[in-house]
């Protein structure tokens, strides 16, 4: 399984339009036709269902974008996807039980009516109930089947676990997006770019999403909660001329548009990108390289989500083609025993930066809490859904997905936190006698990174890659630090978690969105920098192409 | 690989509703007035302008780009759909589809007709088309945008090179075919589209369709598309024409108690709101579209049948408009990599030109630059195609026998020059050939209800029990995708492309009773069947679709779509097979429908 995280990611663009519901109706909606399904299924279907449950994301969304002063993309509207989860059999044996780390995709996430229309919701329920059903029937057999043929597994845990119903309701605040202010606002910021003719494409997108979730179940959970994304991604590519293409960008989240940044801020932003950018160009092109080197905090962040985060995923410890990394390691030290590593979904600003990956239930129902996975290098736990793995019986509200996919476990605001800080000037001083006993040219100190992604299935290399943008060599001996280019940082998560030094004083923030089995979900990762005696660097893969053969087209204006 | 940003609502079309005569005219005396508005037109300017230098693009050594064009269509839409009385989705867009293509060499011999030709060999810049008329901007975008399809035309040539060294080509055609330079300037405009109204009807439609309880599931969607389309060659050709279609789409799915899935569709369109009919009439029909599915439901499956067919009305311009109209479109076999033949699409009546494909009593005409038939405007009717070319009046049969063909600027085996039929998307680098206004005339007819007597009478002879009547085509189908892939992989044994399931099909008892069956399929219905025209009908169909290159012309497909329309009489067809199908049914849900009773909310 490849997963990977980003932080440029646009959110899935769907259109539609206007109109306005009376949400409070549609749980009750939801809830007759739930309790008009069920017990008909549950008395004449053979396999019969024990659990059923109807999820609804509601989207309201705008989107602005611009480049060199021009609008090049705005549209808004609002959607509603329906998820049917309906279990067949039992806990012990139902129709998601993997076999041979198969995965059954039960849920169409249909698109539901985005009135509260009685009469046309309860139609798409009613539908898509039985078609759920049919395929639930079909694979419990089949699973059935194939349980009785093959050697048992290893980890006998049930198929879904017990929890307490949630009942819960409060619609997130009703926000008026400036749609019309921020289309001005984006051409404006993006006009900026205007000054450096080297930078070849670059945009400013401006992103609104408000999200209600509903969702209730056979067990008696009926919730309604959610929360809003705003979120500007400021981009640039340029064109190296030895064809390497090259971005630089920054992305601001916030959980309302009045949280999102000044038009100062975001123009002191694009000189940064263009700065960057234009030093990228110049730059020399990285070498492979083994050495010491720090981790800015949100390349660390990015570093502790690939290489940690989605190897303590609780399905990935029941699952045979996974490489189960930490799955026998529970009560055993699995990082240095300075840092403690918590998965709070509670938790929803740090230093006054709002996080993305905050909410108040996943989407099984299961309220958020925060978990500590790491504490002083020893690891307690995993990160749970309702899908229980030997050992841990419940969930602790990990259960996530993107509409359309199956639940499983996924990262919610990771928290590195380090009782071995100092401050970064010091944590410099360290890298560099690190260099000097190392008997090495030079360290690497990563700034900034896109993102990165790793491999956790035993059937891949279980590797990790992060794809950093701003990346220095340090030299000992008083050399200004050298900007390159074309580097990825590669490594496997063992033997890199031995390799930390120290780390800095000061968190940073990496908002982004992570890609998996149950699709993009938004998330958190915050570190302080790392100090690591060894990391390895690879060049990137380049495109063989040669910068635009004309100049850019000038005169009339 | 196209400049898009949204595939799904993309939609590119074709049309206009002035004759190719009236348009030159109107271009040649207009003509400076015109230019001097073209000047002050901040896109075809940029275009122009990034025309001229573009030609000056070169890597050393090799070849510079010998043709260049560029094409924008400029759209706002509008579309809704609901269900049930409940609003499913809507979306108001305004989007801008750029097309930029390239070609180097010379007219003999390019960079297309080559199975990598089209490939996007160099990856695009990650830009997109401005939606202000920025006159720097856009041509910043066309800048970047020549730049990478001149480095993928530069590989699709070199490669094709080096394939040519180990193939040899039996034919010896050109790549391309000159044509004039067309200059056609119109003003951009667009109808306002008062969307709350609409909201407001489509739902209240989708409650009435709704309502009837037999129904498993059923919709009613509405969609309008107005677009600029830009368009300039470096040839000189400049176009500018306001075009625009709406459409309001009514499906409807019924279970029967055995668990076969009946379904049926139907579908308005015009030029503009104005031209779809009255709410009466809507309702009328809709409730045709719930009754007729219903009643589908609850017939008798059909049974192995091989005899002649009686097509009626629409079913019979169904049957022109999908299997004809695909084969007047003929194909260029590309250049392949050795040992790697390549799949392309053929049309069944290649290399028969004179031959004898009808009864010759029967003429074709394809004609897009007809506005009108019998006072109401032609649905298929445009004034360019997407080749920049004006289309013309094109025989394509006369006394049965095959003429001519559909053609594009990429010359086939016996033709080379464009007749304004570039109306798709094709493959290897060009565009495809499609149908404007198809004219299907029988020189001898007979009145409809006679038609039915000679089935009977046929029937009669051969002492079958009783022949069929179809009444409707599922063209363009209203199948889900799942459904077409299961189509199209059991239609593999046979080398013609699958014809789209009849929905309306009758037996005709002896005593002229007819009773509806479901759940048939054609078997080996092809081009060659309509040699076997028994009599043709004293009526005439007019049946206006929107043609895409899915299979069927499945609905809702395509990012491009043409307006077409097909004028037919009704057709007595000897010897064809039905069979039925023998898909797994599904069983009838566990639980009842929900109650209507929200019914009487909307």
């Amino acid at each position: 399984m490849t997963v990977r995280i980003a932080s440029r990611l646009a959110l899935p663009v769907l259109f539609a339009g206007l109109a306005a519901g009376q949400p409070a109706a549609l749980l009750d909606i939801l809830a007759g036709e739930l309790t008009r399904n069920f017990p008909v299924l549950k008395e004449k279907a053979d396999p019969a269902p024990y659990y059923l449950a109807y999820e609804v994301t509601e989207q309201d969304f705008a989107v602005v974008s611009a480049s060199l002063g021009a609008l090049t993309a705005r549209s808004e509207g609002r959607t509603r996807n329906l998820d049917t989860t309906l279990r067949a059999g039992s806990p012990k044996l139902d129709n998601y039980h993997r076999v041979r780390g198969e995965r059954t995709q039960f849920t169409s996430g249909a698109p539901l009516a985005i009135d509260d229309h009685p009469a046309a919701i309860r139609r798409r329920l009613w539908l898509d109930t039985d078609r759920a059903y049919r395929a639930a029937a079909e694979r419990l057999i089949k699973i059935r089947s194939n349980t009785r043929v093959n050697v048992a597994e290893e980890d006998d845990s049930d198929d879904f676990s017990a929890e307490e119903p949630s009942v819960y309701d409060q619609a997130p605040r009703a926000v008026r997006f400036p749609t019309g202010e921020w289309a001005g606002r984006a051409r404006a910021l993006s006009a900026r770019f205007n000054r450096f003719p080297e930078i070849l494409t670059s945009s400013v997108t401006v992103l609104w999403q408000q999200e209600t979730r509903y969702l209730v179940n056979t067990e008696g959970t009926r919730v309604r909660h959610g929360r809003g994304y705003a979120r500007i991604v400021i981009s640039a590519r340029a064109k190296a001329a030895d064809g390497m293409d090259l971005g630089a960008g920054e992305t601001f989240e916030a959980a309302a548009p009045s949280g999102l940044p000044s038009d100062k801020t975001l123009s002191a932003s694009i000189a940064r990108i263009a700065a960057d950018l234009g030093g990228l160009l110049k730059a020399p092109v990285a070498e492979p390289f083994v050495g010491p080197a720090i981790f800015s905090g949100r390349a660390a962040g990015v570093f502790f989500h690939e290489i940690f985060g989605h190897r303590i995923e609780g399905h990935r410890q029941k699952d045979e083609m996974e490489g189960q990394t930490f799955t026998r390691s529970v009560g055993a030290k699995v990082l240095p025993e300075f840092l403690s590593v918590i998965f709070d979904p509670t938790r929803r600003q740090v230093n006054g930066v709002d996080l993305n990956g905050w909410y108040f239930y996943d989407n099984e129902g299961v309220k958020a809490r925060p978990v500590a996975v790491v504490e002083d290098g020893v690891l307690k736990t995993f990160l749970m859904s309702r899908s229980p793995v030997r050992g841990f019986e419940h969930s602790n509200g990990h259960g996530r997905r993107q509409p359309g996919a199956e639940v499983v476990s996924r990262q919610s605001n990771l928290l590195v936190e380090s009782s071995r800080a100092v401050p970064e000037a010091r944590l410099r001083q360290m890298l560099i006698e690190e260099v000097k006993r190392q008997n090495k040219p030079y360290g690497l100190y990563f700034r900034d990174v896109t993102g990165g992604f790793t491999s956790t299935g035993r059937g891949g290399v279980q590797a990790f890659k992060v794809i950093p943008v701003v990346v220095y060599r340090v030299y000992p001996g008083g050399r200004p630090d050298e900007l390159v280019r074309g580097a990825d940082m590669v490594g496997t998560p063992l033997a890199s978690f031995a390799k930390i030094l120290a780390t800095s004083d000061k968190p940073e923030i990496f908002n982004g969105y992570c890609g998996a089995e149950s699709g993009n979900v938004p998330v958190s990762a915050v570190s302080p920098a790392l100090l690591v005696s060894e990391i390895e660097i690879e060049k990137k893969p380049k495109s063989q192409d040669r910068p635009p053969l004309l100049p850019a087209p000038g005169g009339a204006q | 690989m196209k400049a898009r940003f949204n595939a799904e609502t993309q939609r590119r079309r074709e049309r206009h509703w002035f004759s190719p005569a009236s348009l030159r005219l109107c271009a040649g005396i207009a003509f400076l007035p015109l230019l001097l508005h073209a000047a002050e037109d901040p896109i075809l300017r940029a275009m122009r302008d990034e025309l001229a230098r573009s030609r000056t693009l070169q890597v050393t050594g090799l070849d510079r780009p010998y043709f260049i064009e560029y094409t924008l269509e400029d759209a706002e839409s509008f579309a809704a759909s609901a269900s049930q009385g409940g609003l499913v989705s809507t979306r108001r867009e305004r989007f801008r589809a750029p097309e930029v293509r390239i070609r180097v060499g010379d007219y003999k011999f390019d960079n297309t007709n080559y199975v990598g030709s089209g490939y996007p060999f160099r990856p695009r810049y990650d830009d997109r088309f401005p939606l202000d008329d920025l006159y720097p901007a856009v041509r910043r975008y066309l800048w970047l945008e020549t730049d990478a399809a001149y480095k993928s035309a530069l590989e699709a040539f070199s490669r094709k090179r080096a394939a040519l060294r180990n193939v040899a080509v039996n034919a010896e055609l050109n790549d391309f075919a000159r044509a004039e330079p067309l200059k056609l300037l119109r003003a951009a405009g667009r109808e306002p589209v008062d969307g709350p109204a609409w909201l407001a009807r489509v739902r209240s439609l989708s409650a009435l369709l709704g309502a009837e309880a037999a129904l498993k599931y059923s919709s009613v969607e509405l969609e309008s598309i107005a677009t600029t389309r830009y368009y300039a060659n470096s040839e000189g050709a400049e176009v500018r024409v306001p075009e625009a279609v709406v459409f309001l789409r009514a499906r409807a799915l019924a279970q029967a108690s055995d668990g076969m899935t009946v379904r049926d569709a139907l579908t308005f369109h015009a030029a503009g709101f104005g031209g779809l009919p009255p709410e009466v009439e809507f309702e009328r029909r809709l409730a045709g579209l719930a009754a007729g599915t219903a009643a589908l439901a609850a017939a008798p499956r059909g049974e192995e049948y091989s005899g002649p067919v009686l097509f009626e009305g629409v079913a019979a311009a169904q049957l022109f408009a999908e299997v004809l109209g695909r084969n007047f479109a003929p194909s260029r076999r590309p250049v392949a990599e050795p040992g790697r033949p390549a799949a392309f699409p053929y049309s069944e009546l290649e290399g028969r030109r004179g031959a004898r494909i009808l009864p010759e009593w029967m003429d074709v005409v394809d004609d897009p630059a007809q506005k009108e038939f019998r006072g109401r405007p032609l649905f298929g009717s445009y004034a360019v195609d997407r080749e920049g070319v004006a289309p013309w009046r094109v025989a394509l049969v006369e006394k049965g026998v095959l003429k001519n063909f559909l053609l594009t600027r990429q010359p086939v085996r016996g033709f080379e020059g464009s007749n304004g039929h570039a109306r798709l998307p094709g493959t290897f680098g060009a565009s495809a050939a499609a149908i404007g206004n198809l004219f299907v005339r029988a020189a001898e007819t007979v009145p409809l209800a006679d038609l039915k007597k000679k089935l009977i009478e046929i029937c009669d002879a051969r002492g079958k029990p009783y022949g069929i009547l179809v009444r409707k085509m599922d063209f363009p189908s209203s199948a889900s995708y799942e459904e077409v892939r299961r189509l199209l992989a059991g239609s593999q044994s046979g080398s013609a492309r699958p014809v789209s399931m009849p929905v309306l099909v009758y037996k005709v008892f002896p005593d002229g009773r007819e009773e509806l069956v479901r759940g048939l399929r054609f078997r080996g219905l092809n081009a060659r069947s309509f040699k076997d025209i028994l009599a043709a009908g004293d009526d005439e169909t007019v049946f206006d679709f929107l043609n895409n290159n899915a299979p069927f012309a499945l609905m809702g497909a395509g990012g491009y779509v043409a307006e077409t329309c097909v004028v037919a009489p009704s057709i007595l067809i000897d010897d064809l097979e039905l069979h039925p199908a023998e898909d797994e049914l599904p069983k009838l849900p566990l639980v009842p429908p929900p109650a209507a009773e929200a019914r009487s909310e909307s």
